[in-house]
């Protein structure tokens, strides 16, 4: 992206989550991922159309409690 | 050093050192031609490579005499008069007659082209610097030179100026030391238009030099300036040193650097060091003979192919696995490796050796090197590993960046016709009034598109892709032309990179306000979670700088009459009911105490707090016998008091049935349960209260306030609602009792979803910006629903379908 090389946010003092791509501490300014390359891996997942939310059968007709 | 003019060997172990004397000296060549054209001979005179040049090819010829094994140290000094003085502690520079030439060999080895131990064969193995060429060079350039020989206990000297001899060589005296040379020259200002050293450019290459001879002391001092400065070096790692230092501050997969030494066919010496760290860039350092080779040549391309055929073997599988095809580049992602070699007479592309050309050098380094490297993936699988995955990941991104061009469209954002199909654009052209609603489904959208105030509100739907993965389950997913649909309507671009070949770039975003508009049930939560996972990952600064909202459409429509009121949520809903059926209402508690009007409706509220816990723990157990076990003060995990309440519980449970059905007992459980039985016509009714559930933060909120409950509902309260009176038992009973009267006269409908809003409807509710509410997408929020998404995406099958439907996203309130 074009400003990524900054920082976006001070870290605020939690510890680093992993990466969801690689599982490596993620990087305040790749965040939530720890670096550009995973970031665009993730890209290339949802431009793939890998990215699903699992369901069960029957559930589409519940409601969200408020 | 100069004195290496004649040696310049590479071989490891010493040779010809006894032989090493006039007759290994060959003239080839006159000077006239340096002087003439010096460029030819030392490189750009104007813009400082050539007078940095003529420094490292003496300091090259001392290096040497080390890697022949003579000298240890070498020292350089930037005198205060311009001139440069290069020592080491080798042999010396051969100081007897030359029969040829009629002169010393020091002499001969100054002044002649061509003249050096490094063309005669016999003696020297290994040479990149031919620095024969470079002494004579050097000296044929420099105003003057003088240079002192300490050898056979004897202290020689000889001095030249424009490379013409002033003073033969003389012995100025005996001397303890061992041997050695030190040449001062200064580079003369008729051929450099700049004479100035850069401390910097040669600290770079002594240091450089260090770590490719290991063990090599180097000083380098600047008494051009006062206080005088110094660095020194020795590194005994070598190439291993060399690869950590210029990895400083960055994350090595794995520690040490793979090593590799090699003493190959043809005299050729292979040595490597290698690791990756998980930056995208490659370093690779080349060197031949010590030489750099800014554009590699067959040393790189034998380490390249020898890399890329034994990654390719050991990732196979897990490519095969992520769907992706290894290349050369991806293998080099993150590398950081310096290759050196020593090649006897190796041949360049220039006179500036940035390439190296002798092709019998890329079998020999693609043999060392695939060895190793096989032998390093057998033995280190732990690490293997980190560098394969690297590998696939740095694929699976350049796979995504082909991807993006292909599916998101290219062209000017502000080029209409490139806009999709399924986009209800807006007439308005600033981005700072324009809004985007994101809509689920092709049915909300038609509304969205007739109710939308069009001149400003563009609407795009969305179809979240429902895959029936297994029979048993329905996944829900965004398919790749939805994402790639929204990129294009965004107008931002998507990725790293330049925006002018489509990377993202903030500043072209199209509209000021992208709202997501999405049903209030299961799937709904499922589109937006998806939506606001693909914000803040891939387009974080859309959140950062507030463009990103939440619609807030009605959930209910309360109608009497021809009144209707539009209600967001259950709350808002049982607001509105309380607030309709407490006028005139009053709660006569147990302990006597009555309530009406802003104390009854404050009262209402605090029922409303039991009540939700109450409801939470009657999970298993109707919520009858949970209310009541709280006012008995049976929701307790204390074993001292549990007894007693048991008792409590099973009075007023019995009081509350008819009289045929009063046959409850209760016990406290083992490990801190409770559990309730009857038996009404033989029928046994069994119901338990775990341990975790009397432990938890609703039993224990319930069970602080027991005191309270026993005095407001120990004995029935008293309900007047509307004129009638009638007896409550508990704190639920009574709101629910609150919640009917309210309800009467009502018609409530239940929104299932958007499309069952018509246009006018949409507009009124959730579109006009007089009347809407829209919730602004902070950060943090999305933080929450991103973890959320990760947990989904991850193996944990059981806890998901709870994490999604309990964690509805908590988004900031703010009207606009």
């Amino acid at each position: 992206m074009a400003d990524e090389g900054e920082p976006r946010e001070a870290a605020r003092g939690r510890p680093p989550r992993p990466c969801p791509v690689c599982g490596r501490p993620a990087e305040p300014r790749f965040r939530p991922f720890c670096s550009a390359r995973c970031r665009q891996v993730d890209l290339g997942r949802w431009l793939a159309g890998d990215y699903a939310i699992p369901g069960e059968a029957g559930e589409r007709d519940e409601e969200t409690p408020p | 050093m100069s004195d290496a003019a004649a040696r310049a060997e590479m071989s490891p172990e010493p040779t010809g050192g006894a032989d090493y004397n006039s007759a290994s000296i060959t003239v080839l060549r006159g000077l006239e031609a340096v002087r003439k054209r010096p460029g030819m001979y030392i490189g750009d005179t104007d813009d400082g490579s050539g007078l940095h040049h003529m420094a490292f090819e003496i300091i090259d010829n001392a290096v040497d005499e080390a890697q022949a094994g003579y000298a240890t140290r070498v020292e350089v000094t930037l005198n205060g008069d311009g001139s440069v003085t290069v020592r080491d502690d080798g042999r010396g520079i051969p100081v007897d007659l030359h029969e040829e030439e009629g002169v010393s060999a020091a002499e001969v080895v100054l002044t002649r082209l061509h003249a050096g131990g490094k063309f005669n064969q016999n003696s020297y193995k290994v040479s990149g610097g031919l620095h024969g060429v470079g002494a004579a060079v050097v000296n044929a350039l420099s105003e003057w030179m003088e240079v002192r020989i300490w050898r056979g206990g004897l202290e020689h000297v000889i001095r030249f100026e424009h490379g013409e001899t002033v003073r033969p060589l003389t012995v100025v005296g005996p001397s303890d030391a061992p041997g050695g040379t030190e040449v001062t020259f200064k580079p003369s200002p008729a051929t450099f238009s700049r004479t100035e050293y850069d401390f910097a450019v040669l600290e770079r290459r002594l240091r450089e030099l260090a770590f490719l001879n290991s063990g090599l002391a180097i000083a380098l001092r600047d008494d051009r300036h006062v206080p005088a400065q110094e660095v020194f070096f020795q590194f005994k790692g070598g190439l291993v040193a060399f690869v950590e230092w210029l990895d400083q501050g960055k994350e090595p997969l794995f520690r040490p650097p793979i090593s590799v030494q090699s003493r190959g066919q043809d005299g050729i010496r292979v040595e490597l060091a290698m690791w990756w760290n998980n930056s995208p860039r490659e370093v690779t350092l080349c060197f031949t003979n010590n030489i750099p080779q800014r554009d590699g040549g067959t040393h790189q391309a034998g380490f390249r192919q020898a890399l890329t055929r034994v990654v390719a073997r050991y990732a196979e599988e897990l490519a095969r696995k992520e769907k992706v095809e290894l290349s050369g580049e991806d293998m080099r992602e993150g590398l950081t490796c310096v290759l050196s070699v020593k090649v006897p007479d190796p041949k360049f592309s220039s006179q500036t050796k940035d390439k190296l050309v002798s092709s019998e050098v890329q079998p020999v380094v693609q043999a060392a090197v695939s060895d190793a490297l096989s032998h390093w993936f057998e033995t280190h699988p732990k690490e293997a590993r980190l560098v394969l995955d690297q590998v696939v990941l740095a694929a699976a991104a350049r796979k995504a960046a082909q991807l993006a061009r292909e599916k998101v469209g290219r062209k000017n954002a502000l080029d209409i016709s490139t806009l999709p199909g399924k986009l209800a654009d807006c007439q308005e052209k600033d981005p700072a009034r324009s809004e985007l609603f994101i809509v689920e489904g092709d049915s909300a959208g038609g509304s969205a598109k007739q109710g939308r105030d069009r001149r400003f509100q563009a609407i795009l739907p969305l179809k979240g892709k429902i895959l029936n993965v297994e029979r048993a389950r329905v996944d829900k997913m965004l398919s790749s032309a939805e994402i790639g649909t929204l990129i294009t309507a965004l107008g931002t671009g998507i990725g790293p990179g330049d925006p002018a070949k489509g990377g993202f770039d903030i500043s072209k975003l199209r509209y000021h306000r992208i709202v997501i508009m999405t049903d209030a049930d299961v799937d709904g939560s499922h589109i937006r979670t998806l939506l606001l996972t693909f914000f803040f990952r891939q387009m974080p600064q859309l959140i950062e700088r507030g463009h990103l909202y939440i619609a807030q459409p009605p959930l209910f429509r309360a109608k009497r009459g021809g009144e209707e009121r539009y209600l967001k949520d259950e709350r808002a809903l049982e607001d509105f009911l309380l607030e309709k059926a407490l006028g005139g209402a009053v709660l006569r508690l147990a302990d006597g105490q009555e309530l009406a009007g802003e104390a009854l409706r404050a009262e209402a509220d605090r029922l409303r707090e039991i009540a939700r816990r109450v409801r939470r723990l009657a999970a298993g157990v109707p919520a009858e016998i949970v209310e009541q076990a709280a006012v008995a003060g049976a929701l307790t995990a204390d074993p001292e008091r549990a007894t007693a309440a048991a008792a409590r519980l099973v009075e007023r449970l019995n009081a509350l049935a008819p009289p045929a059905e009063r046959h409850w007992n209760a016990l406290p459980a083992d490990g801190g349960g409770l559990q309730l039985w009857r038996q009404v016509r033989g029928v046994t009714e069994r119901h338990a209260l775990g341990p975790a559930a009397l432990r938890s933060a609703e039993a224990r909120w319930l069970d602080e306030r027991r005191e309270l409950l026993e005095r407001h509902f120990g004995a029935p309260a008293l309900l007047t609602l509307d004129g009638t009176e009638a007896a409550v038992h508990g704190p639920v009973a009574a709101l629910e009792r609150i919640l009917a009267q309210g309800r009467k006269g009502l018609t409530i409908q239940r929104f299932k979803g958007l499309g069952e809003m018509n246009p006018e409807q949409l507009w009124k509710t959730t579109l006009d910006p007089a009347a809407r509410t829209l919730l602004k997408v902070r950060i943090e929020d999305v933080e929450d629903a991103e973890q959320i998404f990760s947990t989904l995406m991850g193996d944990v099958v059981e806890p998901r379908r709870d994490f999604i439907v309990s964690n509805a996203l908590r988004v900031a309130n703010l009207d606009v």
